[in-house]
């Protein structure tokens, strides 16, 4: 919304700079965004009038003129303009004038004939007048008066931010009552029609099928208008806030819409059918031209005005082309009305029109404004249009219609919500400052819970305040809210809770990050085709997605339900861009599924609606092409070690168990996740090479999923155990392994027959080639033997290797080496 | 000639083993090495001879000098103490074995927690709600009344009528206050939604941090105070703030918090576009329609609520030009987090 000053200056006056008014405003709420200074003047330029014109000697185009620019002799110019004849009064840039663009007016020779100035049109003035060719002035204005006279203009312009619960402010006159708050000063308003009694009648019933729907209708006459330029003056102020004039009818609308706020509508009286309007509901879809010319489907039940024949106008929002004001009209019929907020709002979304008119009904109008500004445009347009006012008007509102109740207002309650200490007169003095009227309870000096100081009564433009708390916010923003002071720091009582949840998280990041993993933040939407990318079943729940049914222009739709796709996207972009594998990254991140119970109690019936939101730890390795022990890829290797480490970090037991169930893993290169329950809580493994295709990446992914929520994440404390001090008994063995036989298979045979000596075993070497039999490999184990009763000797550890070794070679057929 | 060089040699060399100080050493050098030295004349001699033997003898004693210039340098190396590179049995400058490559955490959840600890310690809680959620909680709850402007403030992404995703982290305030009793001190970080395009400072995904306090007699003083006392904890400086009325429908009276700007101090720069001022959050005191949906009675108690956008501040605190570069998740971008923020 723009406001300017210049206007404003009409209804309130203020001592201070426009830099410090808007300071000013935006301390009180109206945020002023910012100032354009509006300086137009045509130095050089006069009135002049066309005393000759003939053809130029050598330019079929040009025309010779004399004119008469007030000095007294008549000056020869050269003019290019179809439209210049003898006798017409136009603009004229004497030689030395200075034109907008840095362009001054030379003596100049066009095609051999002495020019001494130019005849101007519009556009190199840039006045924004409609038309082409040199601008033709009324005859009657002197020669050589200065063009500033008709059209200079200063101005200082605010862009305001207007908060939707401030309709008031979306007006000069609403501006004005804030301005004259803040400095304590009065404020007036705009003149009005002074009716005139008697005489002719409108000739118009109005009828309203529905109060709710429009609080009141009126309806108001004006003859013998004559359609034509509005005042120079409203132009330049309508043009200053960026409003285009049109014509002196629809300008003075326009006009009393940015001064008052009330959205106003001129029908040509000629154009309507019969002699009467009703405002009622559309009974079906219907299509219409609006006055923009553009053809557009209502759905029934949007509001409209109608005449004897059909719909005129879009109740609040806009009229239409049937009833518009063109240059042959000369009656007019004005409305001015209050439609319900909520009706204007959903016809301007349904139809995706917003214009000035529906932003301010939506937001509220003012009731009491309706007939005072259908009387301002009555008085514009008889001073500007040469009408002549029909004394008669139709008044239509709703019978049951009462002012709003005043509000109780406790001293009490105001200092204990913003902490101050203020007095019953100072607030009765702020409030009448806004131009409440303050009505004093007996008890004005007792301050408490019960005691209510006054009663408050707002006045219509004020909607905005219905509660106490409404009364209160005037009180801070007019007493200021520098003033206010703490009492040193509110304590709060209790202290914090540091869930154990946000504390574990916060340290698992911690910890991954020092691991060389980079933490991402990816998207909570997942591309239309990535679960064909995945391959997922056509079962499967995973493709049941929330989709946002208004998306933007090209964005995604559907809320993820697995993080899999993110870690391709995020592996495949930093591989492209160069960064040298292995590449290492994590996530926390929520998926929504709408298949999964929402595990929470239910507050709100409509809460079964919502998706499950669990949260998932990801790690990924990207671009890894290494092999490790025993030919495993490298990050497959890394994933099992980080579950494993995770699970020790965490000190939540997980178990990895070869296989999969999820498509889009490599099938003999992944795990399931168990917790101590058995419950499968993750996966790990290498994403299937298809799936790497299809979402175009160039190098192998594996990655580990946890779904966080599934851990228990408060283990009890660490226990301490007295730890054995006798020393611990080293033995390798070196194992001819057949290659059907794993490591885990020996891993457990070597634990179960190790027996409660063996503390540990460790796998620290596999080899195959040379001095190894073909199908076997030789397996390098550490174990360590330890007993609590006292130091080992080397008889009893002997045996107990002779039953692990006889027992694998009875289970596995395994022979040691050498 | 060669023999007079090879004597020249060990003798030099022996000598510079004896000396027993810098005086020693110095004196050896003279001897040697000096205008009128030892070695010094045999160059001079070189003019007497001519062909292959000039030259012969000229590389010669050229090494040689370099020899006991070497010799000597390193004695005096032992005498002041420091030993020559060579003297380790290994190159030392060869690049080291990190224990781990040093990954990084992301700026905009270093932010968020840096922002949470700082409420901790001034005693709120944290929770956080769903990020699909009931209009009812982010709008209808909140005091935004149905077919009202205010709901234009915030482009919502809608599953349905009833089912968006969350344009601020504000409906866990309710969801809180349907659970407990005051007193209560909260925070609610989390990720939230609008449906906009995405520039260079706005994103349809980012987030937000909320808070609410509730008590018998929680004044908009007491906001205050907490925002200050966050500020100063935050940024690390005595930046003052300042409180400008706004509107909300969920707080009543409403206010946006500005803090002096940290590029500039508050004399206009491009960070503060000129004003002096940054705006980091939205505040106000909780609305009684708030209190109402919640089922608190009327008029017992009094709360305040805030909330910011952790992005924003991430980008201050890091320089960081536009918003999307927080959720590309580049290397380039990622990797310049490494270590302790």
């Amino acid at each position: 919304m723009k406001i300017s000053l210049e206007w404003l200056s009409d209804f309130v006056s203020w001592d201070d700079e426009p830099a410090a008014l808007a300071v000013r405003l935006t301390a009180a709420g109206l945020n002023v965004e910012g100032i354009e200074e509006i300086r137009r003047t045509f130095p050089g330029v006069v009135v002049a009038r066309v005393l000759e014109r003939e053809k130029h000697p050598d330019a079929d185009r040009l025309s010779l003129c004399k004119v008469d620019d007030g000095t007294g002799s008549p000056v020869q110019v050269v003019c290019g303009a179809p439209n210049v004849r003898a006798g017409i009064t136009v603009l004229f840039a004497r030689v030395g004038a200075e034109l907008p663009g840095d362009f001054r007016i030379k003596k100049s020779k066009i095609r051999g004939v002495e020019s001494c100035g130019m005849i101007c049109s519009a556009a190199e003035l840039e006045l924004g007048l409609e038309g082409s060719g040199i601008v033709e002035l009324e005859t009657d204005l002197p020669n050589g008066t200065p063009a500033d006279e008709l059209y200079g203009f200063q101005d200082t312009v605010f862009e305001v931010e207007v908060t939707p619960n401030r309709p008031d402010w979306l007006s000069h006159v609403g501006v004005a009552r804030e301005v004259a708050a803040i400095y304590g000063t009065k404020m007036s308003l705009p003149p009005i029609w002074n009716a005139v009694q008697g005489g002719e009648s409108l000739g118009v019933k109005v009828r309203v099928e529905d109060y709710a729907d429009c609080g009141r209708y009126t309806a108001w006459g004006a003859q013998r208008v004559k359609i034509g330029p509005s005042p120079r003056w409203m132009q330049n102020r309508l043009r200053a806030i960026g409003a285009r004039p049109i014509n002196n009818v629809v300008d003075i609308t326009n006009y009393v819409l940015f001064e008052l706020g009330q959205p106003l509508h001129a029908f040509d009286r000629g154009q309507l059918a019969g002699s009467a309007i009703t405002v009622r509901r559309a009974p079906e879809k219907t299509s219409v031209v609006t006055l923009d010319g553009q053809t557009r489907e209502i759905e029934a039940g949007t509001l409209l005005i109608c005449d004897e024949k059909g719909p005129v106008a879009l109740a609040g929002v806009m009229g239409l082309g049937n009833s518009e004001v063109t240059a042959q009209t000369t009656e007019i019929l004005l409305e001015s009305a209050f439609f319900n907020p909520s009706h204007v709002r959903r016809a301007s979304r349904r139809m995706g029109l917003i214009s000035e008119s529906s932003y301010r009904f939506e937001r509220g109008a003012d009731w009491d404004m309706v007939e005072r500004a259908a009387l301002r445009a009555l008085q514009l347009l008889q001073e500007h249009t040469g009408a002549r006012i029909v004394p008669d008007w139709a008044d239509r509102h709703d019978p049951d219609h009462r002012p709003a109740d005043p509000l109780r207002l406790r001293v009490w309650q105001v200092n204990r919500v913003l902490g101050t200490a203020v007095t019953t007169d100072q607030v009765a003095q702020i409030l009448q400052r806004l131009g409440l009227k303050v009505q004093p309870m007996g008890n004005a000096e007792s301050i408490s819970a019960s005691a209510v100081n006054m009663m408050v009564h707002v006045p219509t433009h004020r909607r905005d305040l219905s509660l106490e708390v409404d009364l209160i916010e005037e009180i801070a923003r007019i007493h200021g809210l520098d003033q206010l002071t703490g009492r040193g720091g509110y304590r709060i009582p209790g202290g914090a809770v540091k869930r154990p949840r946000d504390v574990a998280r916060d340290r698992l990041r911690g910890w991954l990050s020092a691991c060389g993993y980079a933490e991402i933040v990816t998207s909570s939407f997942m591309e239309a085709g990535d679960h064909d990318h995945l391959g997922l079943p056509a079962d499967d729940p995973r493709r049941r997605t929330l989709a946002v049914v208004n998306p933007r222009h090209g964005g995604d739709t559907q809320m993820r339900t697995l993080l899999a796709p993110s870690a391709l996207v995020v592996s495949r972009r930093n591989l492209n861009a160069g960064s040298t594998p292995p590449l290492r990254f994590f996530q926390i991140n929520r998926v929504f599924r709408t298949d999964l119970p929402l595990g929470r109690e239910l507050r709100q019936a409509d809460e079964v609606l919502l998706p499950a939101e669990p949260e998932y730890l990801q790690l990924v390795v990207a671009g890894w092409r290494e092999t490790g022990l025993g030919g495993v890829p490298a990050d497959l290797l890394e994933m099992r070690g980080a579950v494993e480490s995770l699970s020790a970090f965490l000190r939540v037991p997980l178990t990895l168990e070869p296989g999969t169930d999820e498509v889009w893993l490599d099938d003999g290169a992944a795990w399931r996740v168990r917790d101590a329950a058995g419950r499968v809580v993750g996966l790990a493994g290498r994403v299937a090479p298809g799936v790497l295709a299809a979402f175009d990446v160039d190098a192998p992914v594996a990655l580990a999923e946890i779904r966080l929520d599934d851990l228990d994440l408060t283990p009890a404390p660490a226990r301490f155990e007295a730890f054995i001090r006798f020393p611990a008994v080293k033995r390798d063995l070196s194992l001819l392994v057949p290659a059907a036989v794993s490591f885990g298979q020996v891993r457990d045979t070597v634990a179960e027959a190790g027996g409660p000596l063996l503390e540990s075993s460790e796998l620290f070497d596999i080899y195959r080639g040379k001095g190894v039999p073909e199908g076997r490999a030789a397996y390098g184990i550490r174990l360590k033997f330890r007993s609590a009763k006292g130091s080992l000797k080397g008889e009893t550890v002997d045996a107990a290797i002779g039953t692990i070794l006889a027992a694998l070679r009875d289970r596995w057929a395994i022979e040691p080496r050498g | 000639m060669q023999e007079m060089i090879d004597r020249l040699r060990s003798e030099a060399l022996a000598a510079i083993h004896a000396a027993d100080g810098e005086p020693a050493l110095e004196a050896v050098r003279v001897a040697v090495l000096g205008r009128k030295g030892s070695l010094t004349g045999l160059l001079r001699g070189l003019k007497d001879l001519e062909g292959d033997a000039k030259r012969d003898a000229g590389a010669a004693l050229n090494a040689l000098k370099d020899e006991l210039t070497a010799a000597l340098d390193a004695r005096l190396l032992a005498f002041s103490g420091a030993r020559p590179v060579t003297a380790h049995a290994y190159d030392l400058t060869l690049p080291g074995r990190a224990p781990a490559p040093l990954g990084s955490r992301h700026p905009l959840l270093t932010v968020l927690e840096g922002i949470c600890d700082i409420f901790y310690g001034m005693g709120f809680s944290r929770d956080d709600g769903p990020e699909v959620e009931l209009d009812y909680y982010n709008f209808t709850a909140l005091n935004f009344p149905d077919d009202h402007p205010a709901r234009d403030i915030q482009d919502t992404f809608y599953f349905n009528e009833k089912v968006l995703l969350r344009t601020q982290t504000s409906p866990v305030q309710v969801r809180m206050m349907e659970q407990r009793e005051p007193p209560l001190a909260c925070i609610f970080p989390g990720r939230v939604y609008r449906n906009e395009n995405a520039d260079a400072s706005h994103s349809s995904e980012f987030f937000q941090i909320e808070g609410l306090v509730v008590d018998r007699a929680v004044s908009m003083a007491d906001l205050k105070d907490t925002v200050d006392t966050f500020v100063r904890n935050f940024f690390g400086a005595e930046a003052p703030t300042r409180f400008r009325p706004h509107y909300f429908p969920f707080t009543e009276p409403s206010v946006e918090v500005d803090m002096q700007c940290v590029a500039c101090g508050g004399s206009g720069c491009g960070v503060c576009k000129q004003t002096g001022w940054l705006e980091i959050m939205g505040a106000g005191m909780v609305h009684p329609n708030v209190f109402r949906a919640a089922g608190y009675p009327d008029d017992r108690y009094t709360g305040f609520a805030f909330g910011m956008g952790i992005d924003r501040i991430a980008m201050l605190k890091y320089g960081i030009s536009d918003i999307r570069l927080l959720y590309e998740n580049d290397l380039r971008f990622l990797n310049q987090f490494r270590g302790v923020q």
